[in-house]
């Protein structure tokens, strides 16, 4: 079971997405049946935290079969502290994604769903992948499915709006990874593998000149940094926000950039990543700012949403490059809150949105006297998404701010604390246009807008996750730092070099690189 | 090198050739045979599945081949060996589905539809002969046929202007190219005293002059590379694609290719190793210049058939950029190449055939919009299509352009192979627009266009090229087997040169051979 | 033995639970049930815990720790518990928080008799009793930063009570806000502490600070500066007292419970329980001096001239806890301590007796509109009058005694000390007189208010539901008495701010000794005992004199006031305007970040550079197609041009190649040949 549970994650969404593409046409067909293989995806990856054994750093559930002999790729998975919650977040937001889109997709709903099922595959195979082609294959992937939903399914339909933001998010992505794709095979034709563990093995043992490894190093940077986004590659966020179907955009940024960063650039360029680091910390802490100060004056509210992630993701950043375990605790538990929040806001935005059709916050007003259930989850998320302590939010953001305050520089850590302040400020005044005050006309119009039973399963389980994640983040982040912590000491590990190693082919044996990562 | 004497009697050699002149001979008969054709009511299928029958036993006999031990025949002009088979079998697998192709896509009322199948048919063994001759004059005669029979495909749409116009462009430049390409045969003759590929190696050390080995090779590549449409021999391309009827565009994109890069690997591999310090530096010159021009000119093409044709030239700059790899990893990556490209290419001609229709009622990209809404199936094969020419992971194309990257890399050329990616993500910009455009819902209040329907043939060719498409990009080993044992057909010729001695003297190091 | 100090929190969390999911569909009298109970039942809990712990009975020893749950956060070198401390304190504290609490919980249950979303009130109440519980029984900092940020969204969400009503919402926002920047420091605050303790715990970081007794300053004062940010946003001092004001937009209960007796003081408490740290710090003492007094002469002098009976309040409030930090800032944290329970009486009683006159008016708030109560609410009166002379410091109200206390310390610390001590002297005055005016105004001369007034305010104001809107605007309003379930509250209060100072500082000081050090004895002191009795006397002369000035200007109607307004229309005008700060802040912090964001981020950053650099890059590579686009003429001469042009270049490479490898004679080097 173990050794073939991650295949089954990777298998059961495309045969899900297989049935809905054989099957007829019919919306609650379609929908039904992916909703099945979404749970039946998450179920399945309930098993990895369930058989997770923390007290052993490395990789578990391997699964490691040669695919294609020359060049030599191999089918190589596993998960350790990094990816487990990772993996098992997105298969929580498959169903979420399909619930959500439940009423809102009504034309061609079999193209959706099966599209929507390949993207979790795609997704879950780039937490998975430890052979680097395997894993580049899923990144890939994960943009097609994307690109053509947000095409297919723009909100503002007609208009080109929704074009536009697909081809810029595709090419956004697509071409940083093309140098990406050369750095692979750059590695590939030095050392003749793919192997993530061995690879790792030959840039500790020195098999590389730094200044060699630091264009490579830039290559994995640069196409990691974009799909986060870090600040100043963000450039396709809002529009994709903005247009996106609900349930592709909840999952479109954050959590396989920032895992990207953490497994392959941090990972396997320790030295260069600890180079990177200082001018990393800086855009994070500005990113904090810069999404803040920008969500505060936003009058769009997937825009709104869109900076606020921006500022969000940032924490993340910060987390990783500050090189201190109680950061990348905190980078990676962030980012799960990114994740389950920003879905969350996602959904409760829906809601707004198909009950009124606009996005325009200033047309909104008084809606809590008419929705108090929508009016409590919408305030309830919205704490966690800034930070109310007993919420996840908080616990992610301290452990992000207390390390890099006390290890890497009081001042971005002070700078990126005033975050703290803003996005209270913005997410307050979104509270209060859209749910204080005098009923707009607006909102009088809705006889009943209040959230129904589908959006309240949705909401409530995410929320709970929340408050759990808040009350009892250990059950999180003993996992995480099981992994975490040998990520820092290696990262913190000076290559040594062997003279007669370097400029000439001479293919590694290492079985396990020397932070006992097990095969 | 010599042929080992062996038993099999040559007619084998040239067997699928055989059974296609053959077949194409008894579509004519049976054509002849037929009232002429009024109206629907005697249409010419019949005819088509004839001849799709006939190159599906070429396509067997060539598989037969495999079992015959390599030699050549008639005379050292014909050679079967395991990379003629590989391309025998890719043409006729080509050819076989642009066949099916037509057979729904020709309107019923087509005149000459019997000549149609045939010359498609005759166009087979053209390509065909070309991959498996050895002998240059066999290879000019087999080029001929090929190009003849292409130049009439392209201008079947005689009552369209842009039919005749693209026949004659077509049939002009290409005379031109092919003069070229006679003019080096006769050089080579002149310096090297051969026209037999395989001997020609062995004799360019002892040529009389080399100036004039140098002018010759130069001259056979420009035939060639026309055929390739590599730039800056590409201009005919666009025009010529445009012009010429969709289905006949699905095959002259394709197969004339495969069979021209076959000639081209035969003679770099076969007759100018000794060359490749050369040729391998002005090949990457013509790659990259093919990758860019193509893709910049591409981004501006609103006609879907413009911008495929600019794309194809891409294509063939990126296959151009595995010749970089090492010993004959080039060959068996840039064969791959070509089988990858091939699939998708049909694929991609296949479905705008069915959409735009045999006389283009929509050939704009923006005629696409909302196709997947029209018609799910050829909108779904469609952005499958697409997804692979932009080289997204698990289709044939990426993997495609992933080996001959690798190769190049392996070689050596990592900045040839950045430029291609980065070419490649400039080509997802002009695809992309086209993806966008079907699966964008139609513009509220457009006139509808009817959705297109897929016959039973068009329906086989499409999911042949479909599932070859996925095949080469999820389970290619079987095909990257084939293509590297076809590779292995010039081991001996690459290692043969240097054991013949080493270069000493004033050439120095230039002409040292670089394998090792 | 057991002291179930977590029962304290949860009991009133589980009656915001029912209430909070299931208080819209049960009936009121179970509501106010369950609203009532588990507060009673935590009430229970501390007295139970106070009985135990008292210093008579040794059935348990202070500081009593309880850990729960193990740990909260695990993560590096970070570890954080779930740990409850119980010292005299906390105890203090949750007997103010409890005992006030609940009986404030009870009068709630007549004023907001009218409302119709009754429930999410006490849901939101109870669920603020938990919060504070937490923030005073924590035993490290971070999850007194819990109770900390939840009290703040109690608060939040109770200021913003009255949905529909526009100013309560932005006054909820601004409160909120405006605390974030107060826990902006407080975070600093950890952070800074956990790099220099590596712990967050009270006990581990006292630990650590009597390992080295020689350390002072420098750090700890950056700590402590930090964490006096968080006291003053919390407790309302300058800089940033502004939300204070604006919270009276909540039901008057609420300021009442939150804005005046227990949430506000949250910032004094933390003072005193880290008082560890500022006993290291002069400087830092100082800053919390200064701001202590500065507040209160500044508040009490906006007081004077406030006509909305709740904002002299508010700023009353405002004023005393700047006694109270005035207190800390001398290291008299039991006297400020002693003053932050009198005050939670007295003030808890003043804003329940008014709350008590709107409700009896119907909702009028305009002490211009009043006059005359006398007769009419003769509880509230008798009640309220006991509030007033306890906070204007009259002998033997408890507000004599703690303020006395702080006077008296801050007289003995020195010339600096004796300057802070005039201020308080001063705005003694000030408070007796406001407070004075307050209670003239309300209750004596003749009604000042005319009945259509109060209809139209009434209906608008009081209860804020459409449909009572045009029930309450049909009859008009009578002014009456309050029920008893809001009497009784006010009655205990009366006698809790009478006698609640008796204890005297000397005994709660000693009692609280073992937490924040020992009280200065008054007996070693030079002056001693007299000085001490002509400190008190000059305090109640001073009130004395305060009620004097109030009786000329307001027992009856005459035109003084106008007069002196008149007088100094400068100064007058600058009091009405309130110093004119929200402006100030508006103009000068508010106003520049949104335009910056909007413009210069917006603008040059979004749309100019991000935007910018992507089309660009676009525009040029689209505009390389197009001239090469223009190349394909069509032309079939330019086509064979082309063919011959690239053979050309081919040639020319060939022969450059040629050339470079100067000749080569391959026959001569085929050796062997």
């Amino acid at each position: 079971m173990d050794n073939i549970i991650l295949t089954q994650i990777l298998v059961t969404p495309l045969v899900g997405a297989l049935l809905v593409a054989l099957l007829p046409d019919r919306r609650k067909l379609s929908a039904g049946v992916a909703l099945t293989f979404a749970l039946l995806t998450f179920f399945f990856t309930l098993h990895l935290p369930a058989h997770f054994n923390p007290s052993v750093s490395g990789f578990q559930f391997v699964q490691d079969i040669p695919w294609i002999s020359t060049p030599a790729i191999h089918y190589h998975v596993g998960v350790d502290g990094l990816s487990l919650w990772l993996v098992v977040l997105t298969g929580l937001l498959a169903p979420v994604g399909v619930l959500a889109s439940w009423k809102t997709i009504q034309t061609r709903s079999k193209v959706f769903y099966s599209l929507f099922l390949v993207q979790q595959t795609a997704m879950l195979g780039v937490f998975v992948s430890l052979d680097l082609m395997l894993y580049y294959g899923f990144w890939e992937l994960s943009l097609v499915p994307m690109a053509i939903l947000i095409a297919m399914y723009a909100r503002t339909s007609g208009g080109n709006e929704g074009p536009r933001a697909a081809l810029r998010f595709f090419l956004y992505t697509f071409i940083p990874s093309a140098p990406l794709l050369v750095a692979i095979l750059w590695l590939y034709a030095k050392t003749g593998t793919f192997d993530f563990q061995l690879l790792q093995g030959a840039i500790y043992y020195g098999r590389f000149s730094p200044e060699t490894l630091c264009w490579v190093s830039v290559a994995f940077l640069i196409a990691f940094a974009v799909k986060v986004p870090v600040l100043g590659l963000h450039g396709w966020l809002p529009d994709v926000f903005s247009e996106a179907p609900v349930a592709m955009a909840m999952v479109v940024a954050g959590k396989l950039g920032l895992y990207s960063l953490i497994r392959f650039h941090v990972g396997l360029f320790p030295v260069q990543a600890h180079q990177a680091a200082p001018w990393l910390v800086a855009l994070a802490s500005i990113g904090v700012l810069y999404g803040a100060c920008l969500a505060l004056v936003q009058k769009d509210f997937w825009k709104l949403l869109a900076y606020g992630t921006i500022s969000s993701l940032s924490f993340c950043t910060l987390g990783i490059y500050g090189f201190t375990v109680t950061g990348l605790d905190g980078g990676v538990f962030q980012t799960i809150n990114e994740g389950v929040i920003g879905a969350a806001m996602f959904v409760l935005l829906g809601v707004l949105y198909d009950r009124f059709g606009t996005s325009q916050i200033s047309s909104y007003g008084g809606l809590a006297k008419k929705a108090p259930s929508l009016a409590t989850l919408f305030v309830l998320i919205s704490l966690a998404f800034m930070g109310l302590p007993l919420l996840n939010g908080f616990v992610g953001e301290f452990l992000v701010l207390s390390s890099t305050f006390g290890g890497v520089s009081k001042g971005w850590a002070a700078a990126a604390t005033v975050g703290v302040i803003l996005s209270a400020a913005y997410l307050l005044t979104l509270i209060q246009k859209v749910f204080y005050g005098p009923a707009s006309d607006m909102t009088l119009a809705n006889p009943n807008p209040d959230l129904n039973g589908r959006e309240k399963t949705i909401l409530w389980p995410l929320a709970l996750v929340m408050l759990a994640m808040g009350i009892l983040p250990n059950l999180w982040l003993t996992g995480i730092e099981s992994q975490s912590k040998s990520v820092i000491g290696w990262s913190n590990l000076k290559p040594f070099v062997v003279p007669d190693c370097i400029h000439q082919k001479c293919y590694i044996t290492v079985s396990s690189q020397p932070s006992g990562g097990q095969k | 090198m010599n042929v080992p004497l062996t038993t099999v009697p040559d007619i084998l050699r040239i067997l699928p050739e055989v059974v296609l002149t053959l077949t194409g001979v008894l579509v004519m008969l049976i054509d002849a045979a037929m009232k002429p054709a009024t109206g629907s009511s005697n249409s010419r299928r019949s005819l088509g599945w004839v001849a799709a029958f006939g190159v599906t036993l070429a396509l067997w006999a060539s598989l037969f081949q495999l079992s015959l031990p390599p030699g050549t025949g008639f005379y050292n002009t014909v050679q079967t060996d395991a990379f003629s088979v590989f391309f025998h079998v890719l043409i006729c697998g080509i050819v076989l589905v642009a066949l099916l192709l037509s057979i729904d896509a020709l309107p019923q009322n087509q005149h000459h539809r019997g000549e149609y199948f045939a010359l498609m048919v005759f166009g087979a063994v053209g390509m065909c002969l070309l991959t498996s001759a050895v002998e240059l004059l066999v290879v000019f005669i087999a080029l001929e046929i090929s190009s003849i029979s292409t130049y009439i495909l392209a201008g079947f749409r005689k009552h369209t202007g842009k039919g005749p116009e693209a026949a004659i462009k077509y049939f002009l430049l290409g005379s031109f190219a092919t003069g070229f390409l006679l003019y080096g045969v006769a050089m080579i003759f002149g310096a090297t005293g051969t026209t037999q590929i395989n001997e020609i190696a062995s004799l360019v050390p002892t040529a009389q002059s080399h100036s004039l080995v140098l002018i010759a090779f130069v001259l056979l590549m420009v035939g060639v590379l026309f055929k390739v449409s590599a730039a800056p021999f590409h201009v005919w391309t666009p025009d010529v694609y445009e012009g010429a009827p969709s289905p006949v565009v699905a095959l002259m994109s394709t197969a004339p290719k495969a069979a021209a890069f076959a000639l081209l690997i035969r003679l770099l591999y076969g007759s100018f190793p000794i060359l490749k310090p050369m040729w391998l530096p002005l090949l990457w010159g013509v790659a990259v210049l093919s990758m860019t021009v193509g893709n910049l000119a591409a981004l501006r093409q609103e006609n879907v058939k413009r911008m495929l044709a600019y794309s194809s030239i891409a294509h063939a700059g990126y296959l151009l950029a595995a010749f970089a790899g090492l010993g004959t990893s080039g060959v068996a990556a840039a064969s791959f190449y070509i089988a990858a490209y091939a699939a998708m290419n049909v694929g991609i001609f296949a479905v705008v055939t069915v959409v735009s229709g045999y006389d283009e009622k929509l050939p704009l990209i923006g005629d696409f919009r909302g196709l997947i809404y029209r018609a799910p199936f050829l909108g779904s094969v469609m952005l499958f299509f697409l997804i692979s020419l932009i080289g997204i992971p698990f289709t044939g194309g990426f993997f495609a352009k992933f080996y001959s990257f690798t190769t190049a890399m392996q070689g050596g050329a990592a900045w040839l192979a950045l430029i291609g990616l980065l070419n490649s993500g400039l080509a997802a910009a002009y695809y992309l627009k086209l993806v966008v455009s079907v699966a964008q819902p139609a513009a509220a209040g457009a006139p509808q266009a009817e959705p297109p329907k897929v016959g039973v043939a068009v329906g086989a060719a499409l999911a042949f090229s479909a599932v070859a498409t996925l095949v080469l990009g999820i389970a290619p080993s079987q095909v990257l087997g084939a293509a590297r044992s076809a590779a292995q057909t010039f081991a001996p010729a690459l290692i043969a040169q240097p054991a013949s001695g080493t270069v000493t003297g004033k050439i120095g190091t230039s002409f040292r051979y670089q394998e090792k | 033995m057991s002291l179930y100090l977590y029962l304290i929190p949860l009991l009133p969390f589980a009656g915001f639970l029912i209430n909070g999911f299931l208080g819209s569909r049960l009936p009121k009298a179970l509501v106010s049930t369950v609203a009532l109970g588990f507060p009673l039942a935590a009430l229970a809990v501390v007295v139970r815990a106070a009985l135990l712990a008292w210093p008579g009975s040794s059935s348990v020893a202070l500081p009593y720790v309880e850990n729960f749950g193990g740990s909260w956060i695990n993560a590096g070198a970070l570890h954080i518990d779930f740990t409850f401390a119980l010292d005299q304190l906390t105890l203090i504290m949750l007997l103010v928080i409890t005992g006030v609490g609940f009986l404030i919980h009870l009068y709630s249950v007549g004023y907001m008799a009218h409302e119709e979303s009754y429930w999410r009130y006490f849901a939101y109440l109870n669920l603020f009793l938990f919060f504070m519980t937490v923030l005073v029984l924590a035993e490290n900092y971070l999850l007194m930063f819990v109770g900390w940020e939840g009290v703040g969204l109690a608060s939040y969400l109770l200021i913003g009570f009255y949905l529909d009503k526009k100013s309560a919402a932005d006054a909820g926002r601004k409160a909120f806000v405006v605390n974030r920047i107060g826990d902006f420091g407080f975070l600093l605050g950890m952070f800074l502490l956990l790099s220099q303790f590596g712990s967050l715990s009270f006990a581990k970081i006292g630990d650590a600070l009597a390992l080295n007794p020689a350390q002072h300053g420098g750090m700890l004062t950056a700590i402590a500066l930090c964490l006096v940010v968080g006291a003053a946003g919390k407790s309302a001092q300058i800089p940033l007292y502004i939300w204070l004001p604006d919270a009276m937009e909540g039901p008057t209960p609420v300021s009442a419970l939150i804005h005046a007796a227990t949430m506000v003081t949250a910032g004094v408490y933390m003072i005193s329980r880290t008082h560890g740290i500022f006993d290291r710090s002069p400087f830092a003492l100082a800053v919390v001096a200064i701001i202590g007094a500065a507040t209160a002469f500044f508040a009490a002098t906006v007081g004077l001239v406030q006509t909305d009976i709740k904002r002299v309040l508010a700023y009353s409030t405002i004023s005393q806890l700047g006694y109270m930090f005035l207190g800390c800032g001398v290291a008299a944290y039991s006297a400020a301590v002693f003053h932050l329970m009198t005050h939670a009486f007295f003030k808890a009683l003043l804003f329940l007796a008014a709350g008590s006159v709107i409700h009896g008016l119907g909702g009028e708030q305009d002490l211009r509109k009043m006059g005359g109560l006398r007769k009419k609410l003769p509880v509230t009166f008798w009640t309220m009058t006991a509030g007033v002379f306890a906070i204007a410091g009259f002998f033997p109200f408890a507000g004599f005694f703690s303020k006395d206390a702080i006077l008296y310390e801050a007289f003995q610390h020195g010339t600096f000390g004796k300057s802070l001590y005039f201020v308080g002297l001063v705005t003694a005055l000030l408070t007796s007189f406001y407070m004075f005016r307050l209670w003239y105004l309300a209750f004596f001369g003749e009604s000042r208010a005319d009945s259509h007034d109060f209809e139209s305010h009434g209906a608008a104001v009081h209860s804020r539901s459409d449909s009572k809107l045009v029930l309450e605007a049909e009859e008009p309003h009578h002014v009456h008495e309050s029920p008893w379930i809001m009497l009784a509250p006010l009655v205990i209060l009366a006698a809790l701010s009478v006698a609640g100072g008796w204890i005297g500082i000397e005994r709660f000081g000693s009692f609280l000794a073992p937490v924040v050090g020992p009280v200065v004895d008054p007996t070693l002191e030079p002056g001693g005992k007299m000085l001490d009795v002509t400190l008190s006397v000059i305090a109640v002369a001073v009130a004395i004199l305060g009620w004097f000035v109030a009786d000329l200007f307001y027992r009856r109607k005459n035109d003084r006031p106008a007069k002196l307004a008149a007088a100094l229309p400068g100064a007058y005008n600058l009091l009405v305007k309130k110093y004119a700060i929200d402006e100030l802040y508006n103009a000068t912090i508010v106003r520049p970040i949104l335009l910056g964001s909007r413009y210069i981020l917006g603008g040059l950053g979004e749309g100019a550079i991000i935007r910018g650099s992507a089309w660009l890059l676009a525009g040029v590579t689209t505009l390389l197609g197009e001239w090469l686009r223009r190349w394909q003429s069509g032309n079939l001469r330019s086509y064979s041009a082309w063919l011959a042009a690239g053979a050309a270049v081919l040639l020319l490479f060939a022969a450059s190649y040629y050339l470079g490898s100067n000749g080569m004679d391959i026959h001569i080097n085929w050796a062997g040949r």
